[in-house]
């Protein structure tokens, strides 16, 4: 099925990263970049739900700490995910901290709006889904699910990984990821067929992706 | 991916839905397609080609400043465990050897106080229940060897006299005693402040004991107090190791002792 293979694409890059990141170690700025446009979606994309707007701030102070502690890491491409992603999640838990708002609860309308370009070419019918949309239902899982299943889908990492940047067993992390992927099929089947118990934004949502 | 998320739990969902009720645009999503959906909706988006500076700015600023070159700490490990293993065994045989001196050096002290030679069997026995602990309190390894001690010789003073030596010896390199002995001397000699006092007196009454006796017991002390100071050193770094290989370091440990023992013994 093409479909198996698409979700790789995001982990397809891990020995080009790996590569990238030894080079900078090695003192190369120029493969530090190479590094960071290859990290820096995902990274971008779990933050955003994590702490909606500030993302880009948290992910910029993330940033300095992986810069500045490079020397320090061991791995390669898909260990230099997880090493982020934990430096990553700790910049964010600071910054709710501070904040004392509830991660579910920050504001996520604005700057969100900008939807994703058609996917036609991925596959069948598969339509896209907005990114404020995305976001939405991903907030609406529990937030242990919520993060394994960002973990794993948009940052890229394997369930080991996924589980040690959360701190969490193994097999705990790919139970949430489970139950938070079906929760979240069930979500969007149940919207495309009926509409039933969504709220009227999500509806307008899907009518305008459907 | 290594596993699949969500097997057939969303296929099988579908299935109980076989009213067609599903027949939207998300019918034909599975767990594969879901992720995919969500990656492309969810990952990045408009590049800030600003923060990339900056990211890139302050890697020049770390590598320039040397900060590159800190030590990885074991969150920065992300090597899979087997590569993770081979990095080990430089420290793990260190520690063990540090742990097997370490362990030497308490045995020795305990067997030291026999002093005689027909001592010797009880000093090996002596020597195991003592290494396979070695966080126990002083005071109970020396309980131990007071049995075989000479009875005019308090296993007591033996300690305190080790204890007092490596204080002496790391004192004099700007180093702190680890915390086990430095309490005992704390408490043996009634404050902490009364450390130095205590120690000068021990120290001076074990000369006068080891004058006219017999040689072998200043050896023997000697040595043990050399490894006693290394107790004092490298305990804090030996403890992690020696309690992942409790049995190899306790061997080595018996060795180790039994070894000086006869040592001591010769002369």
């Amino acid at each position: 099925m093409g479909q198996r293979r698409q979700p790789r694409r995001v982990q397809a890059y891990d020995g080009e990263l790996g590569a990238a990141v030894a080079r900078a170690q090695d003192g190369d700025e120029a493969a530090f970049a190479v590094a960071y446009r290859i990290v820096q979606p995902g990274l971008l994309g779990y933050l955003r739900s994590l702490v909606g707007d500030d993302a880009e701030d948290v992910a910029s102070d993330a940033w300095l700490e992986i810069a500045r502690d490079l020397g320090r890491f061991k791995g390669d491409g898909a260990g230099f995910r997880g090493w982020t992603a934990t430096i990553a999640r700790h910049r964010a838990l600071d910054h709710l901290r501070r904040q004392r708002v509830r991660p579910r609860s920050s504001a996520l309308e604005q700057d969100l709006l900008d939807l994703p370009g058609p996917h036609a070419t991925h596959d069948e019918a598969m339509e896209s889904l907005s990114t404020e949309r995305a976001l939405e239902l991903v907030r609406e899982l529990p937030r242990d699910q919520a993060e394994a299943v960002l973990l794993r889908v948009v940052v890229g990492l394997d369930g080991p990984a996924a589980a040690r940047v959360l701190g969490k067993r193994p097999g705990a992390v790919r139970t949430a990821a489970h139950r938070g992927l079906k929760r979240l099929a069930h979500r969007l089947g149940v919207e495309g067929a009926e509409d039933e118990g969504v709220t009227d934004e999500a509806s307008r949502t899907l009518g305008e992706s459907k | 991916m290594g596993e699949r998320l969500s097997g057939d739990g969303v296929r099988g969902r579908r299935r109980a839905h076989p009213d067609g009720a599903l027949s939207g645009p998300w019918d034909a999503l599975d767990d594969a397609g879901l992720e995919m959906l969500l990656a492309t909706a969810l990952r990045g988006g408009h590049s800030d080609a600003d923060a990339e500076q900056r990211a890139v700015a302050a890697f020049r600023v770390a590598r320039d400043s040397g900060a590159h070159r800190a030590r990885t700490r074991r969150r920065d490990d992300w090597r899979v465990r087997e590569e993770r293993r081979v990095g080990r065994p430089v420290k793990t045989t260190l520690g063990v050897l540090f742990a097997s001196l370490t362990l030497g050096g308490v045995a020795v002290a305990a067997i030291g106080s026999a002093g005689s030679s027909s001592d010797n069997g009880d000093g090996r026995g002596d020597a195991h229940p003592s290494t396979v602990a070695p966080h126990r309190p002083r005071g109970e390894s020396s309980q131990s060897s007071a049995g075989s001690g000479r009875p005019d010789h308090p296993a007591t003073a033996q300690d305190a006299e080790a204890h007092c030596r490596a204080y002496e010896q790391v004192k004099s390199r700007g180093k702190a005693l680890d915390s086990t002995a430095w309490h005992w001397l704390v408490s043996a000699a009634h404050g902490e402040d009364k450390v130095v006092a205590y120690c000068s007196e021990q120290l001076a009454r074990a000369t006068e004991r080891s004058t006219p006796s017999h040689s072998a017991a200043t050896d023997g002390t000697g040595n043990s107090d050399k490894d006693a100071a290394k107790t004092g050193e490298k305990s804090a770094k030996s403890d992690g190791s020696s309690q992942g290989s409790d049995g190899r370091g306790s061997t080595s440990g018996g060795q180790g002792g039994a070894g000086k023992g006869s040592g001591g013994k010769g002369k």
